[in-house]
């Protein structure tokens, strides 16, 4: 039905595009005559494009249901394009083309920074081909590619004592992690002699081995809940998100965390199908007990921050909670397209109001307003436009309805009950409330309060304004146009299941 | 006869004295080299196995996991030069700005 017949390897193309995009900085940067020299406007412009581009191609794909119908094979099964590839793409690169914008200003006077652009697209690259592994060989590459860039981009400002500490804490538990995910890894291989995602489920038999394949399903669940920063491997989040340069952790927080959970979607629903192992282990219990305490421990430790910044990261953990629901809620009688569904249009709303949130305290950073609650008082006056955005990306994360968090919330709650987990959805909803207790006192800081100091704004970076302005614009149209993109995403689930 | 069941002892062996290591250490190097015995753990593991069905995608694997761990170590060295040129130690316990 296509217009114009591609071949089936362009099915990658946005991996592909993004990969060429981080080559293309490293080329800039090192044909320019002196070092470092290389004009930020160019830098920005080619990230731009690129992120665009493979925006639009993945959002081209899910209108031409290239690979929907039955999922395209690549490289001999390695790899896969499917619809929930898609929606990951669309993610990631939305949020990539926000955050470049968003670092045009935050790093204009740091060196290096055709560096930290490159690297962000490779981590991208990594976090695209996350939606399309489909085999336990690809998964622990891409894995890899998406984390070890991070590591680097975290400890960006190297002078900065927060972000050099906030890097090592990041690489220390990620490299422990990935090391017992290679572990997990090597002993489903011992249990059922592949590394293919449809083989291993095929070849999963409860009676022989149980033990390794059990210890090896629980440490590759641990690997996935490092990159979500799911709670008993959270510890690295409050800090790296505090430390690292702003548009940094916003894409960790929302493209990383998105790319994890859409491997754990894969892996849980393909290779793990819970009625091929449920005797061995019941990973539906492990995944409703580590829901709960997600979502509690990241709310109540949001509740009790000072810093505006430390309080978005753990409400971060908290949003990991939410999402973990659409893994722990497929039970038999669930309706499972729509509770994985539900999670993947979460993430999706989740990276433009999160981003957003992290966006606009990067602009404070940028003016040297402060990190706490009372630092931000009266910034309304200064900075109505950004304020109203913020309020509109608070709001929404709480789940109220001006923006589209209201909307995925309530079907991840609502496809929580239809399962028959209406405890689960009560928590979540309780978590909600108290959520909306801390996200209001920023806004009722930028409002109601008087300011505390004399702001010394005298200039308004437009790359930042901009990043900030359109993840606002898109938060509220998601709001209007939620039918339209749940289809996609639900049918992208179906066609897992 | 050496049989699979004794590898799997042998890497369980491997990545526990790693996993003593992460624990017991706090210096940042003994931390990567403690990584990297959990890593080759894996590594034995899947090379073992590979002999064992007769198939070759573990021991392709055991090269990229390889690979992998080298850069891996790559940016871990970056990252504790950084360390001791702002807090003058490798220690890694000595970094808590962020703490209050």
């Amino acid at each position: 039905m296509a217009a114009i017949e591609l071949p089936t390897w362009a099915a990658l193309a946005p991996a592909l595009i993004l990969a060429a995009t981080a080559l293309v900085l490293f080329l800039i940067d090192s044909i320019e005559s002196e070092p470092d020299t290389t004009s930020p406007v160019l830098l920005t412009a080619v990230g731009l494009a690129g992120a665009l581009g493979a925006l639009a191609f993945n959002v081209w794909y899910l209108i031409a249901d290239t690979g929907q119908n039955a999922p395209i094979e690549l490289f001999g099964g390695q790899l896969m394009v499917d619809g929930m590839t898609l929606v990951l793409g669309t993610i990631v690169a939305s949020v990539l083309a926000l955050v470049v914008l968003a670092s045009y200003d935050y790093i204009a006077d740091d060196p290096y920074q055709a560096e930290y652009f490159s690297l962000l697209f490779l981590a991208a690259t990594g976090m695209t081909l996350l939606g399309s592994v489909d085999s336990f060989v690809t998964a622990f590459l891409a894995l890899e590619l998406s984390s070890l860039p991070s590591y680097a981009l975290v400890a960006y400002l190297k002078d900065n004592q927060g972000s050099v500490e906030a890097g090592l804490k990041y690489f220390l538990i990620g490299a422990l992690s990935s090391a017992i995910f290679a572990y997990g890894i090597s002993l489903i291989y011992g249990a059922t002699g592949s590394l293919q995602f449809d083989a291993v489920a095929a070849a999963v038999d409860p009676t022989a081995l149980p033990g390794i394949l059990g210890v090896g399903i629980v440490m590759v669940a641990g690997g996935v809940a490092f990159k979500t920063a799911i709670v008993p491997f959270h510890f690295w989040a409050p800090e790296a998100y505090e430390g690292a340069p702003t548009p940094i952790s916003a894409f960790l927080s929302s493209a990383s965390k998105a790319a994890g959970f859409i491997l754990a979607f894969r892996i849980f629903t393909t290779a793990f199908p819970i009625e091929a192992v449920a005797t061995t282990i019941d990973w539906l219990v492990l995944f409703q007990a580590l829901a709960v305490v997600t979502m509690v421990l990241g709310n109540f430790a949001a509740a009790t921050q000072e810093s505006v910044k430390r309080m978005l990261a753990y409400s971060s953990i908290g949003h990991a909670g939410y999402v973990l629901i659409a893994l722990a809620a497929l039970t038999p009688t669930a309706n499972a397209d729509l509770v994985l569904g539900a999670g993947m249009l979460h993430l999706l709303v989740y990276g433009f109001m999160n981003t957003g949130a992290f966006l606009f305290v990067g602009l404070a950073e940028y003016w040297d307003v402060g990190r706490t609650f009372e630092d931000y008082n009266g910034l309304a006056q200064e900075a109505p436009i950004a304020s109203v955005a913020m309020t509109i990306f608070l709001f929404s994360l709480a789940g109220l309805p001006v923006g589209a968090g209201f909307l995925s919330k309530y079907v991840l709650f609502g496809a929580a009950v239809g399962a028959g987990l209406w405890w689960l959805a009560a928590v979540g909803a309780i978590a909600s409330a108290l959520s909306l207790f801390y996200y209001a006192r920023v806004v009722k800081a930028l409002w109601i309060e008087e300011p505390s100091q004399d702001f010394e704004i005298d200039t308004y970076p437009v790359g930042l304004y901009a990043a900030i302005i359109v993840a606002a614009v898109v938060t509220v149209l998601l709001l209007p146009g939620f039918g339209l993109v749940s289809e996609d995403a639900i049918a992208a689930a179906g066609a897992l299941l | 006869m050496v049989g699979v069941v004794h590898y799997l002892v042998l890497s369980a062996a491997v990545f526990a004295i790693g996993v003593f290591g992460v624990m017991a250490r706090s210096n940042a190097l003994m931390f990567l080299m403690s990584v990297e015995l959990m890593l080759n753990a894996a590594n034995i593991n899947l090379v073992a196995f590979s002999l064992h069905y007769g198939n070759l995608t573990g021991q392709v694997f055991a090269l990229l996991v390889m690979a992998l761990a080298a850069a891996e170590v790559a940016i871990g060295l970056g990252i504790i030069l950084v360390l001791d040129r702002n807090f003058g130690d490798i220690d890694v316990t000595v970094p808590t700005t962020m703490r209050r």
